[in-house]
């Protein structure tokens, strides 16, 4: 590497106006890539009849009309798929924070035997292959009466992202010095409020974060959501999307404006979680 | 509005309370056995951490403890479409499902071990691109400018969308007629690629696709890596002269490994058992772009052999296993995270 | 304090509206089962999954003709599932290992090979009275002496559609066909379009070379045939010689291709008759796949239909319910009422006959194809021959494979299929 690209990559203090309009220029092609796909999405759902494919790569195409949103929005159950979505979605990820963040916190204050397999075992999960749980899973839910309800769902998908969470709350957890808490105990206060008191208000970062994962868990979910609820009435988004395509036929422009106000909620959950986005991710953790 | 009806809200609302109800009940039995087990029975000093842990461990334990066993079983036995009831278990029958992943063809001619030799191959491509785009862009979004938080913001909407979406939306830009790219290289007097059609480009395509949906993440979790590196580090080796390129291989690597090392484990382990890209932008099923949880899915549910599969199912995952850790050994990366 | 006063007090309230749910949801349950056991003029409730979508309308049939059976009898209801054709299959399967499987499946005849080799559907020869159906239709879900299945529609077969402003009398033979391919093949329009990922659009061609996928006892795969390599080399040179067919097509793109006007022809099934009707209007011509010139025989596309099929442990109210509800559904004004709504051809001999088909020529061309069809095969060996075709046939066109080695292929890779299924 020469030096110039090496001053360009590593000196941050002291940058000349023509390396920062370097920066700029890479941040922003960076940021077309990520962005275009999504335009393409947005670019289909204006256009009119069924045509996704069109030679054109103009974003608002000639003929730009709202139909498709007309009619994702009234002759389709979108609000029954959204509501759906919602509700699993928002209850599995309270349920799942809760119960890794009290998790997390015993791994990351007591040194119990067989801590270390704990954590490796809660990494092992992270390998087993989806399609291996499919029919297990749906078996078990069968005998317990699981299938068609929310129930099956919420557990399964709260449980399945416990130990991803708490990897990522053991390590914010570590950050706080444990005299914090010592402290507090000796003003006679029990280490169970004094994990509520202190730990969890400082650790909202991170929670903030799991609850996010546990949100685009579920939120994302479709092999498990079909096989679990079989009834209209129940369809997440996820499934509500899919019956939009036919065996040969695929109605894109309802598709893809569906896509796009499906995409809002997450869009929204990241801008408003995007200040803890970064100081929250802490996996590992650096100390000091 | 259609669908949405006050039944239905009023039947998910019940539903909701119900499933809260049946978690607190059980929680709290599962404290109750675990409190009277471990204070009162056994007098044992960690009773607190165990009660904070047992819910999620008894959640844990159904949730994977059962299928694996089940799976287990079912890799001793024969079933398929013809055996699909009444099937025979037994040593024998698992022995031949095992035989058969390492000597007959996976899936119609791919073998395991070019299948295998595929997936480490897709693995290693994409986590390397994750690290090192994820780490260029960190590494330029590490400093006061302006607009960094618009740039940061647009960055990630890769990892915000909804994953199907943007696989499927790939799928259609790949496109030999309308995909974008195709329409770009025409436009530049190139020849189109036949993505859909050719093995490597399909391949290539897959790539392209994932590398586009990971590096937000990475790129998210070395920044915090980044942000956490105290400013002092770097103007003390200002004072002593050094390099852009020693600060970076003498500070910024190291002192970014406990965050990059799990990063880098879970990466592998996501992208090797990534089942959405490789399935979804393979539109022609093609075998040259399985890899060994999409063939897994395919042996399974398209192909019925459902013995089968759960023998290959333990295979791959006793694969991730090794490479852990052997990983975590050789590193001493995770260290860190289990030793206080 | 205060605060955890308040929890506790929601979390009481929430939970004793959920008990009340609860327990709602437990006194249901008997009722229903005594139900079942008393007279039929008790509520049924009936799982029906269909592979019908509803981007071609063809769910919001299912789901009206659900709900006109219910106005007629109102204690049968309907939960009607729509599920893609792979996923109508792999759930089914799975749900019926779980031992809670739908009440009635409305499917593809190739379903029938897994589910009878699974054991989960019974044969409906004792339920229903076949012979009021097309011959052909109940064939198609003929296996092992039994019958499978009950049709709904007939045909699901491919044929020549072509765009009347380009193509003012459809060829008859395939040297009318690439010669006037080359004529319209210019610009970013092209002579002739298919869905050329899958070997459905394959097999009509192999059968105008004169192969067959099966030898005589219909299990047995004969993909290395002199008929399968012509075919092949047919359709690369379509490609690579003639230079009248896209470089690379999916499903997606010859359909739209042919709806812009950019495509003269597509072979493609009766399903998308009513969309090209939507964009075409009378510019819409329907003719047979022209015959192959070497051999002189009309190409063979497969013939199935759609079809009702009961699982196996189904009995009772439900059965009842059920075979009401499948003879309702297959009766002429239904039947009719389905030949208006999808154009797709009845099942049921009395509305074939009926002038509405005679007297539309897009459905006539369609029956007019039908005559030189062949039924599809349902054995599960033949899900083998599909996987086995498809690669090879896409390595053939993009290409990367002589013909000779490609057949080959096939047959080693059905071959070895089949002997995994054992």
């Amino acid at each position: 590497m020469n030096n110039a690209i090496r001053r360009f990559f590593f000196r941050s203090r002291g940058d000349s106006p023509f390396k920062r309009l370097i920066i700029h220029l890479v941040l922003i092609l960076a940021c077309i890539i990520a962005i275009y796909p999504a335009l393409r999405i947005i670019s289909v759902s204006l256009r009119p009849g069924d045509r996704l494919l069109s030679t054109s790569l103009a974003i608002i195409p000639k003929d730009a009309t709202l139909d498709n949103y007309r009619e994702v929005i009234f002759e389709k159950n979108f609000f029954l798929w959204l509501w759906n979505s919602l509700i699993i979605t928002i209850t599995t990820s309270v349920i799942g924070v809760i119960l890794a963040m009290s998790s997390a916190y015993a791994f990351s204050r007591w040194n119990f035997p067989g801590r270390g397999p704990g954590l490796v075992f809660l990494l092992a999960t992270q390998m087993i292959p989806a399609a291996m749980l499919m029919i297990p899973i749906y078996i078990l839910a069968a005998r317990l009466h699981l299938i068609n309800t929310y129930k099956g769902l919420v557990f399964a998908y709260s449980v399945s992202s416990i130990p991803f969470s708490i990897w990522i709350l053991k390590g914010y957890y570590d950050t706080i010095p444990g005299e914090l808490e010592e402290a507090a105990m000796i003003d006679g206060v029990s280490k169970l409020s004094a994990f509520y008191r202190i730990i969890l208000p400082l650790s909202t970062p991170a929670l903030a974060i799991v609850f996010l994962f546990n949100f685009m868990t579920a939120w994302n979910d479709f092999l498990l959501a079909r096989i679990m609820l079989q009834r209209e009435s129940m369809y997440t988004w996820t499934l509500g999307l899919q019956s939009l395509q036919g065996q040969f036929q695929t109605e894109w422009g309802a598709y893809s404006a569906a896509s796009i106000l499906i995409a809002i909620p997450v869009m929204t959950l990241f801008l408003f979680s995007s200040r803890w986005l970064i100081s929250g991710l802490t996996l590992g953790s650096v100390k000091g | 509005m259609r669908g949405l009806t006050g039944k239905v809200i009023a039947e998910s609302f019940n539903q909701v309370g119900f499933t809260i109800l049946v978690i607190i009940v059980v929680a709290a039995i599962v404290e109750l056995f675990v409190y009277v087990l471990f204070s009162k029975i056994l007098k044992n000093k960690y009773t607190l951490p165990v009660m904070l842990m047992a819910p999620a461990a008894v959640g844990l334990l159904l949730l994977i403890i059962y299928p694996i066993a089940f799976e287990v079983r079912l890799a001793f036995s024969n079933m398929s479409l013809r055996h699909f009831k009444n099937p025979t278990f037994g040593i024998a029958q698992g022995w031949n499902n095992f035989k058969l992943i390492f000597t007959e063809p996976v899936l119609k001619q791919v073998m395991f071990f070019p299948l295998l030799l595929r997936t480490i191959l897709w693995t290693a491509i994409q986590v390397s691109f994750h690290v090192s785009l994820g780490l260029g862009l960190a590494m330029l979004l590490n400093r006061p400018m302006k607009l960094r938080g618009l740039y940061r913001t647009i960055l990630v909407i890769p990892w915000a969308l909804p994953q199907v979406i943007a696989v499927l939306t790939w799928r259609g830009e790949f496109h030999y007629q309308y995909g974008f790219i195709n329409i770009m290289l025409r436009d530049i007097g190139l020849n189109p690629i036949q993505w859909k059609t050719s093995p490597f480009w399909n391949f290539v395509a897959m790539n392209i696709t994932n590398i586009w949906l990971g590096v937000p993440f990475m790129m998210v979790i070395l920044l915090g890596g980044l942000q956490s590196i105290s400013r002092e580090y770097y103007e003390v080796a200002d004072i002593d002269g050094a390099s852009g390129w020693a600060k970076f291989s003498r500070i910024t690597l190291p002192l970014l490994k406990p965050v990059m090392t799990p990063a880098v484990i879970l990466g592998t382990i996501w992208t090797f058992n990534n089942f959405n890209v490789p399935f979804f932008i393979n539109e022609n099923e093609l075998e040259t772009s399985d890899i060994l949880v999409t063939a897994l899915f395919r042996a399974a549910f398209q192909y019925n052999r459902y013995g089968f599969a759960a023998a290959f199912a333990l295979v791959i995952f006793l694969i991730l296993l090794v490479f852990a850790i052997v990983y975590m050994r050789a590193t001493g990366g995770i260290k860190g995270v289990y030793e206080k | 304090m205060k605060r955890f006063l308040i929890a506790l007090v929601v979390l009481l309230s929430v939970t004793a509206l959920a008990m009340a749910g609860g327990a709602k949801e437990a006194s249901g349950q008997p009722e229903k089962k005594a139900a079942e056991k008393k007279a039929e003029a008790q509520p049924v409730s009936i799982t029906l999954w269909t592979k019908e979508g509803e981007a071609d309308n063809a769910l919001q049939y299912v789901k009206a003709l659900a709900d006109s059976f219910t106005k007629a009898h109102p204690n049968v209801t309907f939960e009607v599932v729509n599920k893609d054709v792979e996923a109508l299959r792999e759930d089914f399967q799975t749900a019926s290992l779980a031992g809670s499987p739908p009440d009635l499946l409305w499917t593809v005849n190739d379903h029938a090979g897994p589910f009878t080799a699974a054991d989960l559907i019974q044969p409906v020869d004792n339920l229903f009275d076949l012979s009021k159906y097309v011959d052909s239709a109940v064939a198609a879900v003929k296996l092992n002496g039994k019958t499978w299945g009950v049709p709904i529609s007939n045909g699901n077969h491919l044929m020549l559609l072509y765009n009347k402003d380009l193509v003012p009398n459809p060829p008859k033979d395939t040297d009318e066909l690439i010669a006037l391919g080359k004529k319209l093949t210019h610009g970013d329009q092209y002579g002739l379009v298919w869905n050329q990922t899958e070997p459905f659009w394959l097999v009509p061609w192999l059968g105008g070379f004169g192969g067959k996928v099966f030898a005589d006892d219909g299990v047995t795969p004969t993909l290395n045939t002199p008929a399968m390599v012509n075919t092949l080399k047919f359709l690369h040179d379509l490609k690579y010689k003639y230079k009248i067919i896209p470089a690379e097509s999916d499903y997606n793109g010859a359909d739209t291709l042919f709806k812009e006007g950019k495509a003269a022809m597509i072979i493609n099934g009766d399903w998308s008759l009513g969309a090209y009707k939507d964009a075409l209007g009378s510019k819409l011509g329907v003719a047979r796949i022209p015959k192959v010139k070497a051999t002189g025989m009309w190409p063979k596309p497969y013939t199935s239909g759609v079809f009702f099929m009961i699982p196996k442990d189904l009995g009772g109210a439900k059965l009842d319910a059920v075979k009401a509800f499948i003879n309702f559904a297959t009766d002429k004004e239904n039947q009719i009422d389905m030949v208006k709504k999808l154009t797709r051809l009845p099942a049921l001999k009395a509305a074939l006959n009926d002038p509405i088909i005679s007297s539309d020529p897009i459905l006539k061309g369609s029956a007019d194809q039908m005559v030189v069809g062949t039924p599809m095969p349902t054995v599960l060996e033949m899900r083998c021959n599909w996987d086995a075709m498809k690669p090879e046939m896409q390595a053939v066109l993009a290409d990367k494979k002589s013909p000779e080695d490609a057949a080959k292929a096939m047959q080693k890779a059905a071959e070895a299929c089949i002997k995994a299924q054992q």
